[in-house]
């Protein structure tokens, strides 16, 4: 090893302690939110324990204890700040990322490990809010969240519609002949499988995409292309080799935002769910409802109940503000009509 | 003429062929840049200069089939990156040439025309590979081509299924050695008796001389050639390739204004 390989080594380790510095943060954050108090001196003191036991003659104990009196002081003031968590499934850079960026600003962005994971931490109150994508205009609609949509107490309390654009990102200098296989998502490869089939490269399907992106940057493989966002790129210092690959231009995504709490501020929009007795005309029943109140329905989804084979709910959004007559009266009258029915919640419709 | 299927003007209609906003075969298109792309700023520059000067369409090399090994290359896909973000900034599509079967399909993705250049005029599996995409392709007439070899080529990328061929006479070596190539102009009203396609002229490198390439241009107008090719540097001095036959932005701005105001003469004649 000459001097240059080692420090190499130094820079990567630097990079895997800061990554590991910022989960165990993101970890501090959602630990404040079962806590009383923020402090919490006899779990300080257990901490200091358990880390002084690996002290070594290269990291003494004072050294431990002096880094950790730090970062224990460091958490504190960040837990102080009461921010606000928001989770989103896969990893950073995750096309969930940037739903929560369009949310707005001032919050903290949490990743979990799946959409379940993101509702359960929500109903849990480990984080406020829970950013999940509803349907894609190429793919329609994302059922697992769809699934949980129905089965939830949570509230929808925000929507955003992220136009979705992927790009071609490699290790930068890659000659493009030498790119052989392609991974991503199954969602980013079907969405951009014209431009693979045309350049001749495989795809190989990945569980998200984003991890696609970490995973390429640590295996350096040249032969390898990711299709991941820009925001990827920037994060795990690849080069975007062709961007806007995907064969739709228009491919955009609609996610929600969910709370325990429902929104109270104005609002245009509603989404409800509901299942309706099994008989004939009963849906048209309810729908009807809607009609008669002149209320426009901007999407109606029907999942399977899964009790037994041919039992559905329904999942319905329409343009309506709280306060409107009409919408109350329709709300109304569709508990009446229906076994099951739940209110997700008003909240303010996004611009298309 | 032999077995030109495709190409033979026969009973046809004129082909017009459209590359982005502009139509080869239905009025004068004007195509304007360097020889090859140098760097980002300097291809952004041409290209803004290249556009007020009154051009319709952007030239620029990124794979340079170039006389020595040890001369400059070209950017490669850098290059086309560049093209494409001028292209966005200008609007002006570009045409760029390939050289290697295996980049066909990585230029087809960003090029708006693809240039097979007068090297490569009959590398068969280079023509099949882009008569295989519907993008637009210029073809130049290889330097020692007979106007039958040349027409024959655009038969080859014709045959593979894509229609959209222009044809570009670039000018023939003969024994004269005070210009570069022998600018035949005759080719175009030629090209015009035997084929229903597009035919542009090059007077860049069908003369090498700055200072013949003005003449050379109003004089295919008057052949009847549908457009130009011209290479325009920001310095020409500075230029990596063909340094001394690029024109000055300000030498093309006056070209563009002579050869529009030819071209509405000669519409008047007819």
């Amino acid at each position: 090893m000459n001097l240059m390989d080692i420090r190499n080594n130094i820079d990567r380790i630097d990079r895997q302690l800061l990554a590991l510095l910022h989960q165990r943060m993101e970890y501090v954050l959602q630990a404040d939110k079962h806590k009383t108090a923020t402090q919490d001196r006899e779990r300080e003191a257990h901490i200091l324990e358990n880390v002084t036991s690996q002290a070594s003659p290269l990291l003494d104990e004072s050294f431990i204890v002096e880094l950790y009196k730090f970062i224990l002081v460091k958490s504190r003031k960040l837990q102080e700040k009461r921010w606000k968590l928001v989770g989103f499934s896969g990893e950073y850079s995750a096309w969930g990322e940037l739903a929560v960026h369009a949310f707005g600003a001032g919050m903290v962005l949490i990743p979990c490990s799946d959409f379940r994971d993101v509702f359960a931490r929500v109903a849990n109150h480990d984080l406020e809010f829970g950013a999940v994508p509803v349907e894609n205009s190429i793919e329609g609609s994302v059922t697992e969240v769809n699934d949980l949509l129905m089965g939830t107490d949570l509230k929808i309390v925000a929507e955003t519609v992220i136009p979705i654009h992927h790009h071609l990102l490699v290790i930068p200098g890659t000659h493009h002949q030498e790119i052989k296989c392609v991974y991503s998502s199954p969602q980013a490869l079907s969405q951009c499988r014209e431009f693979l089939i045309r350049n001749k490269l495989e795809a190989r399907p990945f569980y998200n995409a984003a991890g696609t992106a970490r995973w390429l940057a640590h295996e350096q493989q040249r032969s390898a292309g990711v299709i991941a966002s820009r925001l990827a790129a920037e994060l795990y210092g690849l080069e975007i080799i062709k961007e806007n690959i995907e064969d739709h231009p228009e491919n955009a995504t609609r996610f929600v935002l969910l709370s325990t709490q429902p929104e109270t501020g104005p609002a245009d929009k509603c989404t409800i769910v509901f299942s309706t007795p099994n008989r004939a005309g009963a849906i048209f029943d309810v729908l009807r409802v809607f009609a008669e109140n002149g209320i426009n329905l901007t999407r109606i989804e029907s999942r399977p109940i899964r009790t037994n084979l041919g039992t559905f709910a329904f999942l319905l959004d329409f343009q309506g503000k709280p306060d409107d007559p009409a919408v109350s009266r329709a709300l109304e009258d569709t508990k009446k009509k229906t076994i099951l029915f739940k209110n997700l919640g008003f909240y303010r419709e996004a611009p298309r | 003429m032999t077995n030109l299927r495709l190409v033979a003007l026969a009973e046809r209609e004129r082909t017009v062929i459209q590359v982005g906003n502009v139509r080869f075969g239905a009025g004068f298109v004007v195509i304007g840049g360097p020889c090859s792309v140098e760097s980002e700023e300097q291809m952004m520059e041409t290209a803004i200069a290249v556009k007020v000067a009154g051009a319709d369409m952007l030239r620029g090399g990124t794979f340079k089939p170039r006389t020595s090994p040890y001369a400059f290359q070209g950017l490669g896909l850098r290059g086309l990156k560049i093209l494409a973000k001028v292209h966005e900034a200008t609007g002006l599509p570009f045409v760029t040439e390939v050289l290697d079967t295996r980049d066909v399909s990585w230029v087809a993705e960003f090029a708006d025309m693809i240039q097979i250049g007068a090297r490569n005029m009959q590398n068969f599996s280079l023509l099949k590979e882009v008569g295989k995409l519907r993008k637009p392709v210029l073809l130049k007439r290889g330097m020692y081509s007979t106007l039958d070899e040349w027409l024959n080529c655009a038969e080859y990328i014709m045959s593979e299924g894509n229609p959209n061929v222009v044809l570009c006479e670039r000018g023939i070596r003969s024994f004269e050695t005070y210009t570069r190539n022998m600018l035949d102009l005759s080719a175009v009203p030629a090209a015009k008796e035997i084929s229903h396609l597009p035919i542009i002229v090059d007077p860049t490198h069908g003369t090498g001389k700055v200072s013949l390439i003005e003449p050379m241009s109003l004089a295919s107008v008057a052949a009847g050639s549908d457009g130009l090719i011209v290479e325009v540097h920001r310095n020409p001095s500075e230029a990596l390739s063909d340094k001394d036959q690029a024109l000055t932005p300000a030498q093309f701005s006056k070209l563009v204004r002579k050869v529009r105001a030819l071209t509405k003469k000669m519409e008047e004649i007819e």
